[in-house]
């Protein structure tokens, strides 16, 4: 886990997709979030998959909220 | 608290609330030379005020791209000003010959499917820029998706392995591009030339794509169709394909 100005940064699985844009991801500690894609991925019209590995950034007012900044390839 | 909007580079904008950013602007120019925005908040009432300051840097017009499912966010972009210019509708297409019956589909006898790779580039790179004059003649590119707006010097370059392609004598008359993602590829382009519609062209093509990858293992690819386009969303109706979203291009005049 890497602690920036920018917020916490940590990887994790994408579980489900649901409805309303988000997605509930698994990080890996456990702890599962929901997590909006960020708009650097939509503009670039990147699908998020369940079972895809990213990389979440939580908001520092809410640990069970995120961001997927980064789908990894593998 | 108001936040400190600071543009932090050419192309990026932060929004700071005691040292730490709350919010993120990006800006990057596309291919055909548009400008497309995203504004990331922890907070929606940092969205406005990020939006108030990009939008006064940067010229007009300015595009984004949003889920249609994303409420908050398209309603974010509409109190900023944009309004719908597109629609896309996002398919999860089946691979299975069996769901999507076109375990049956030839293509006309004097057509041939080319496997992905096998293509030669002087023809396809042809078949290319005839498929891109004469969608600029009727619909335009503006209407076609994205990823593959025609760039303004006019290069055209395809990826040969990304291309399965149908050839008629030494001429090729219909090409669909499959981008290999991870687990659920997506099929970026169908094209059949203008005099070669209606034969059976696009839907052999389809049955080729959809069948390799069945037998590699991939049970689902995704495209998507600009809600105008009636024969592309005929023909992933036809085969079983089921609309799982859709995105819109905001533009800001």
């Amino acid at each position: 886990m890497t602690k920036t100005p920018k917020g916490i940064e940590v990887e994790g699985t994408v579980v489900e997709c649901l409805r309303n844009a988000t997605f509930r991801v698994e990080l890996e500690n456990g702890h599962k979030v929901l997590a909006h894609i960020s708009g650097k991925i939509r503009r670039n019209y990147i699908k998020i998959l369940p079972f895809d590995r990213v990389l979440v950034e939580l908001t520092p007012y809410d640990l069970n909220r995120g961001r997927i900044l980064f789908r990894y390839r593998s | 608290m108001k936040p400190l909007i600071t543009r932090v580079a050419e192309s990026q904008w932060h929004a700071l609330e005691d040292d730490r950013v709350v919010g993120r602007g990006d800006v990057s120019r596309r291919p055909d030379g548009r400008l497309f925005l995203s504004i990331d908040v922890w907070h929606t009432p940092v969205f406005d005020q990020l939006a108030d300051v990009m939008l006064a840097d940067l010229p007009k017009p300015l595009y984004t791209v949003v889920d249609e499912a994303d409420l908050d966010l398209t309603s974010s972009w509409a109190r900023a000003g944009f309004t719908t210019r597109r629609r896309e509708w996002e398919y999860t297409v089946p691979t299975d010959p069996r769901v999507t019956g076109l375990d049956t589909a030839r293509p006309p006898a004097d057509v041939t499917i080319l496997a992905a790779g096998t293509a030669e580039l002087g023809r396809l790179r042809a078949l290319d820029r005839a498929v891109r004059d004469e969608v600029e003649t009727t619909v335009g590119w503006r209407e076609m998706p994205a990823e593959v707006l025609s760039r303004p010097d006019g290069i055209t370059a395809p990826d040969l392995p990304k291309y399965v392609v149908a050839a008629q004598a030494d001429e090729y008359v219909g090409l669909v591009r499959v981008a290999p993602l991870p687990r659920r590829p997506r099929i970026g382009l169908i094209a059949v030339r203008a005099g070669q519609h209606r034969r059976g062209v696009a839907r052999s093509l389809l049955a080729h794509v959809l069948g390799s990858l069945h037998g590699n293992g991939v049970e689902t690819a995704s495209a998507d169709v600009h809600e105008s386009n009636v024969a592309a969303a005929a023909l992933f109706d036809g085969v079983g394909a089921r609309r799982a979203g859709s995105n819109l291009e905001l533009v800001l005049t």
